[in-house]
């Protein structure tokens, strides 16, 4: 299979622009630059390329809800705050090939028109975001950046604003907010942000892996792109797998590979005299699918099928030597400390579950908690005011039920079973 | 105290947004990075640059958390605790920070040269156990990798 993506990512250090040309880079600016806007909508419209943030919103969709009429000023906005845990394929693209990043804002901002855009990177990252800094500016240099692109009349400013740390910044409102200089709470939407963004102008939000498509399927088509795809799925992925497996790893893998080949054949399979338990198809936010779900493609629908979601698709392994319970409590912790604070079934509901999950897990359970969290779960996910909780609430609420026969040996023989028994 | 390029510089970088405010988070790191924390002082300086209140930046201080309101060590260790991590023995690792530096976790080493603290997933879930010192990634962590960061941070404030 040919690499896309990362097809950058096996040399020592990110090219430098002469490098990144030399491999073809900066093409697909220039044939963008020639091109209709409306004609490039449409070929990644016949891609059905989604969102790869985790949301997975059709992309050709979003651009034309904002639509060709927009007022100007319009703002483009890469999100760059990969946050999710199990997630580390943005990253990847930010750290290894840095023009790409610039070439993909570049090539979407001409087809969105948009007048400036920013770059907002995870304040972890601060090493990424300064490589990707030297990239605009080196670029800028060549007149690929600024004013009167390639001599093309287009003009598009990039700033990479580093951010100071927060997931919920990653929820497109809350970046914004960010972005402005305030707490990064959600908004309300309606508005949605192509229609008042940032400084109420319409502004478009794209997760980075998402936009570094772009400027390939505008070079190469979507029928090309459609090809790479497999079981259902368009383009190629970066896909990774983490937790309990041998090799954890990321991979740039044809869109619908299935989840037995990326934990067996890519990650090496469960660690040495363990099985696999269960594992989060996408990131921390998804629920628990099972080994009777590994022939399951890895795209979009196929793990919507199952009644999980595909996300960011980052693959977190459980296997068979960890309680599922203390991987339950090590998934809500994240949570509860990432919870804005802002609503309150969120900001006091998670800690509540927390307590209740640790008090099991430390033998001291009552019959019945079982039970009460599942009605917890089912009342602070639609009570909440953003995606945030219901995204905790998905591993939680399917793992409460998936394992419910471990908590209940918590509760009745007052100790956790795996203790001691390695 | 700022210096007259060091202001110039902000004023520069926050001219850049269509409003002030957009520039307090640049500001807030560009002070911390100089103060190591933000103490009240740096408010004060970051208030007159970026038109906000020095209440408004202390709500911005306290949401962000890689803002640092109290004093922290001259490096500040972050191991993540998120669940890759956590798998692969976080608990055990902050537990172990917390023996080696002597100070509970986001206390200042009583030499001043470390602060260790729990963080979300820093996107290293491949390399877990991992951690970020200052802004620098490691991956593969045990008690003794631990033990050599920490000795070697030690020494480097020494030094």
């Amino acid at each position: 299979m040919e690499l896309v993506l990362s097809r950058n990512f096996h040399l020592p250090r990110p090219p430098a622009l002469a490098e990144y040309r030399a491999g073809g880079g900066y093409e697909a600016l220039t044939i963008a630059l020639g091109q209709d806007p409306e004609a490039m909508i449409e070929m990644v419209d016949k891609t059905g390329l989604r969102g790869y943030g985790g949301a997975g919103f059709p992309l050709a969709r979003k651009w034309r809800a904002r639509g060709a009429n927009a007022p100007h000023p319009r703002y483009l906005v890469m999100n760059v705050d990969e946050t999710e845990p199990g997630s580390f394929k943005d990253r990847q693209l930010l750290y290894r090939d840095p023009h790409q990043v610039v070439e993909a804002v570049l090539v979407t901002g001409f087809i969105e028109q948009a007048d400036h855009a920013y770059v907002f990177v995870r304040g972890e990252y601060a090493e990424g975001a300064r490589r990707l800094e030297q990239a605009v500016a080196e670029a800028r240099e060549a007149g690929l950046v600024g004013r009167n692109i390639l001599g093309a009349g287009f003009d598009l400013d990039i700033d990479v604003h580093l951010s100071a740390g927060r997931y919920i910044c990653g929820e497109e409102t809350a970046l914004l907010n960010a972005l402005e200089g305030r707490r990064g709470n959600p908004r309300a939407k309606p508005p949605m942000p192509f229609e008042k963004g940032l400084w109420g102008a319409p502004t478009l939000v794209h997760n980075i892996e998402t936009l570094c498509h772009v400027p390939h399927i505008v070079s190469r088509g979507p029928d090309w792109f459609n090809g790479q795809g497999v079981n259902g799925g368009h383009g190629t992925k970066l896909f990774s797998v983490c937790g309990e497996v041998q090799r954890p790893g990321f991979w740039e893998l044809p869109m619908g590979t299935t989840a037995r080949e990326l934990i067996y054949e890519h990650a090496g399979g469960p660690l040495d005299g363990q099985d696999l338990v269960a594992f989060l198809p996408g990131g921390a936010s998804t629920a628990f699918l099972l080994p009777e779900h590994l022939d399951t493609p890895m795209q979009f629908d196929a793990v919507a099928s199952t009644g999980s979601r595909f996300g960011t698709c980052g693959i977190i392994a459980l296997g068979s030597a960890t309680c599922p319970l203390d991987f339950l409590i090590g998934i809500n912790k994240f949570f509860v400390r990432e919870s804005c604070g802002f609503c309150t079934p969120c900001r006091d509901g998670l800690p509540y579950l927390h307590s209740l999950m640790e008090r099991i897990e430390a033998g001291q359970g009552k019959p019945g908690d079982r039970e009460l969290m599942l009605e917890l779960c089912a009342k602070i996910a639609p009570n909440s005011f953003c995606a945030f909780a219901p995204g905790a609430i998905m591993p939680l609420e399917s793992g409460l039920k998936v394992f419910a026969d471990v908590i209940q040996e918590h509760i009745e023989h007052g100790a956790c079973p795996y203790r001691g028994a390695h | 105290m700022l210096t007259d390029h060091e202001r110039s510089h902000l004023q520069e970088h926050i001219a850049r947004y269509p409003e002030k405010r957009a520039g307090a988070i640049y500001t807030l790191q560009f002070l911390q990075q100089k103060y190591r924390y933000l103490p009240d002082e740096a408010l004060a300086e970051a208030s007159e640059l970026c038109g906000l209140s020095a209440t408004q930046l202390d709500e911005l201080a306290t949401f962000y958390t890689l803002l640092l309101r109290r004093p922290a060590g001259r490096t500040v260790v972050r191991i993540c605790d998120s669940i890759a991590c956590h798998l692969a023995g976080a608990p055990a690792l902050l537990a172990e920070a917390e023996r080696l530096t002597g100070v509970p976790l986001g206390g200042v080493s009583e030499d001043g040269s470390i602060t260790v603290m729990p963080h979300v997933c820093l996107g290293l879930c491949d390399q877990a156990p991992a951690a970020l010192a200052g802004e620098r990634a490691l991956g593969g962590l045990d008690q003794s990798s631990l033990g050599e960061l920490l000795a070697s941070l030690q020494t480097e404030a020494e030094g």
